[in-house]
């Protein structure tokens, strides 16, 4: 449905979007995840036709957002960041006029609007001005206009950010909701979010796609690997240091003195491997004292923490 | 042509929610006919001709804070709130915002326009109008509202900032109005700018004379700055 193939954005000097390729299917709801200014916004808007892509090709349903924008713009209904609306209007002028330039007219507006209002839950307030609304009904209005023509595709940036707990779930299931019949993209940079609504995952980071798949997909690449935090007394922090580069399935990723002159190890052990026994020996061989260790698993967080790092 | 009209009817909602279409057409109504009435050496009560040129020699000056008035938000505001946006990626060309934006404040001028009919009415009923040079001249009272509300749309596009849009409007038109006085004598560069200066072109209508240059001129000025709008929305794609 969405085809992006090698595309580059460069805002003078510097390169937000870095030789990106991706595809989405029809029907797939794709989350993108990355830390902030990693580049979802820009690869958005070039999606969605606000700007071109200073090099690369990106077609949406066949048609070239360069060469048949306005027929790339049909396909698409667009939220973007922070949700922009017209403050002095009222809601149901402004869904009016998204439906006057989309050219739904007639029945089909009167369709259009009744579904639209009811998707969205916008009834009590439809005769309110829009500054007058709270952030989850601005959200809402948000989505009312990207959904009013009913395009095949949605491209949601940030949708969840700002609103309250239950305002997240209630947009989260809006977006599966609207998930199950359109072609869904959608950027934030929570994790539990594309855990809970996407289909697939694309993490992004510098510009560049660092890793894609589905969730577990994700989790299983690093599956089996554990954290280990330890504690250790009367320690000295470069024999420990030498000590663990000598065990192959240890890797070392944090070390710190505190402050009485323990030593604090965050470790990460590779999959399939109990050295528990192998680290106690370590310890009383050289009169080490244990004060914790803490076996942990690692989670979608994790992934995203180290590829982003 | 239905997405010009629906960016049209969307700003004249917006000009008639807010007190800023009423505050505009009132005070320019007002300020206007109260120094042709009343203002002055020559008020038209005391030199007891019916002659209503004064109304566009005023209005040409209180037009050129007005007009910039009308104007400033159209693209500045929806750059301010991000709206443009959401805009520019709906299946709408950047010069199809522009001109269904225009064309709300052509109809904003047109309310003034009638407004003003007050005086030639009133005096046709006590005196002798000349009916061709009234006519003629509206039509350049036209075209040079028109004029200034296309540079101000102009200087509209070039900022987020609605104060801004305002002040550099009156800069374009105010160094266009009197581009005839930054050049003395009979050279060529004289005559470039009196010939481009919109108060030279401005003063042929009141003769009772459509000339084509003039109007031309006009045209041309409206088309440019319509074009640079356009091309300002379109910067986007080059940043």
């Amino acid at each position: 449905m969405i085809d992006v193939q090698n595309v580059t954005k460069s805002y003078g000097a510097f390169e937000a979007v870095k030789d990106v390729s991706f595809t989405v299917e029809q029907g797939e709801i794709l989350g993108f995840l990355g830390p902030n200014g990693a580049g979802k916004t820009t690869m958005m808007k070039m999606i969605t036709c606000y700007m071109p892509p200073t090099g690369g090709r990106i077609s949406v349903d066949g048609l070239d957002v360069l060469t048949d924008s306005m027929g790339v713009r049909k396909k698409i209904g667009y939220l973007p960041e922070s949700t922009p609306l017209y403050e002095e209007m009222g809601v149901l002028d402004y869904l009016n006029f998204v439906a006057d330039v989309r050219k739904v007219k007639g029945a089909d507006r009167t369709r259009a609007m009744d579904r639209v209002i009811s998707v969205t839950g916008l009834t009590k307030v439809i005769h309110k001005d829009i500054n007058e609304l709270s952030k989850g009904y601005r959200q809402r209005v948000g989505f009312a206009q990207a959904i009013i023509h009913d395009p095949e595709i949605l491209v949601l940036d940030e949708p969840t950010t700002g609103l309250d707990p239950n305002q997240i779930i209630e947009i989260r299931n809006l977006i599966r909701e609207l998930g199950e019949s359109k072609t869904v993209i959608f950027s934030t940079h929570i994790m539990q979010e594309v855990q809970a609504t996407s289909d697939r995952v694309l993490i992004i980071d510098q510009g560049k796609i660092a890793a894609q798949g589905t969730a577990e997909e994700l989790k299983a690449s690093i599956a089996g690997q554990m954290h280990l935090d330890m504690v250790l007394r009367n320690a000295d922090k470069s024999k420990f240091i030498e000590a663990i580069k000598n065990i192959e399935q240890i890797h070392l990723e944090d070390i710190k003195l505190q402050k009485n002159g323990d030593i604090e190890a965050a470790l990460k052990v590779d999959a399939g491997t109990d050295l528990r026994e192998q680290l106690f020996d370590l310890a009383v061989s050289n009169q080490w004292k244990i004060l914790e260790s803490s076996p942990s698993s690692f989670t979608l967080e994790d992934v995203f923490r180290k590829l982003t790092n | 042509m239905s997405e010009i009209l629906a960016i049209y009817r969307k700003e004249m909602k917006t000009y008639f929610n807010s007190p800023i279409a009423f505050i505009v057409i009132s005070s320019f109504l007002v300020i206007t006919n109260w120094l042709f009435f009343d203002y002055g050496d020559y008020p038209f009560f005391a030199i007891n001709i019916a002659d209503i040129r004064g109304i566009f020699d005023y209005g040409a000056i209180v037009l050129l804070f007005i007009a910039p008035a009308v104007s400033m938000r159209l693209i500045s505001e929806e750059k301010h709130q991000d709206t443009l946006e959401l805009l520019v990626t709906m299946p709408i060309t950047d010069m199809q915002i522009i001109i269904g934006k225009y064309l709300s404040t052509l109809v904003i001028f047109a309310i003034i326009l009638g407004g003003t009919l007050i005086a030639p009415i009133s005096i046709s009923f006590v005196g002798d109008l000349d009916s061709g040079i009234v006519i003629s001249s509206y039509i350049g009272f036209f075209f040079l509202g028109a004029t200034y509300l296309a540079m101000g749309l102009a200087a509209s596009s070039f900022t987020r900032n609605q104060i801004v849009a305002y002040i550099i409007g009156i800069v374009i038109i105010a160094v266009f109005f009197l581009m005839n006085g930054m050049a003395n004598g009979s050279g060529l560069i004289a005559t470039l700018f009196e010939n481009l200066s919109i108060r030279f072109h401005y003063q042929n209508f009141f003769r009772g004379v459509l000339d084509s240059r003039d109007l031309l001129y006009f045209i041309s000025l409206i088309s440019v700055s319509l074009l640079i709008s356009s091309t300002a929305l379109e910067s986007r794609k080059n940043k």
